[in-house]
């Protein structure tokens, strides 16, 4: 029997930085290789992205990857 | 071999529609309608006949290449079925996507089969074959055979019947449905690619 797990949930502040380097999200795609259609969908909470893109995203924020992605437990 | 393979996939896309428009023709015309006793169109014929030959080979050839070649199948398939996979996401969304054609895929294979075994038959039969009074008749059969030509069609030749309604198997020939096949993939892949990339 597994014992159930708390769902946990992904919240990004993408668009705080991305704001604060005043950046478009096709800007931010091409630096970190994706399209920008991932970045909207990343930013809308709608996809979680790899460890390796997030790691990449912080790299390119030059910030600590918790500053960015962070878990919050939801309620149910 | 990449080079012959890429040669050969451009003999056989560009004479695709020249094979599509002589079989337009042949079906609108019948094969009599070339005159072969002129000179020029018999070697019109023949010639027409040993590139025809010529690109059935490249079909068979390439077919085959599909089946047994990776890189070859992702490059070309992946184009003909406008699989996009640009990014981490759309990787991901081309899994679900596929995955979702597949289960529905074999949701319509268990159909078409069902449908290609069972025969139905309703029918009356005349005053004195009537069972307890009853002239209306429901015949119901499985009909299963690993070749074409050993499939078996209950017979009722026998008895004196007035058919209402009679169904024994999928109509469409077995190269329709392959067809149908392909076409549904490709289309099921891409509505369910769309509707995930919104």
């Amino acid at each position: 029997m597994s014992k159930s797990l708390p769902q946990l949930k992904i919240i990004n502040r993408l668009h705080i930085f991305r704001a604060e380097q005043r950046m478009t999200q096709e800007q931010l795609a091409r630096e970190v290789g994706v399209t920008r259609a991932t970045i909207v969908a990343i930013e809308g909470g709608g996809y979680n992205p790899s460890l390796e893109l997030a790691f990449r995203i912080a790299r390119y924020f030059k910030r600590d990857i918790n500053a960015i992605f962070s878990i919050e437990e939801e309620t149910p | 071999m990449v080079r012959f393979d890429a040669t050969l996939l451009k003999v056989f896309l560009y004479g695709l529609p020249g094979v599509a428009a002589l079989a337009l023709f042949a079906y609108a015309h019948g094969a009599g309608f070339i005159d072969r006793s002129a000179a020029w169109a018999g070697f019109a014929n023949a010639s027409a006949g040993f590139v025809f030959a010529l690109w059935m080979v490249s079909a068979l050839y390439l077919s085959v290449r599909l089946i047994l070649s990776a890189p070859f199948r992702d490059h070309v398939i992946a184009r003909i079925t406008f699989v996009r996979e640009r990014d981490e996401r759309e990787t991901q969304l081309t899994g679900k996507a596929t995955r979702t054609t597949f289960l529905m895929t074999m949701a319509l294979l268990i159909f078409l089969f069902c449908l290609s075994c069972f025969q139905v038959s309703v029918y009356r039969v005349p005053p004195e074959k009537a069972v307890d009074g009853k002239r209306g008749m429901v015949t119901l059969g499985i009909g299963f055979s690993l070749l074409e030509q050993d499939r078996q069609v209950r017979s009722d030749e026998g008895v004196q019947r007035q058919d209402i309604f009679t169904y024994r198997g999928l109509p469409l020939s077995s190269a329709t449905i392959i067809l149908l096949l392909i076409l549904w993939q490709v289309v099921s892949y891409n509505c369910t690619m769309r509707r995930l990339l919104k």
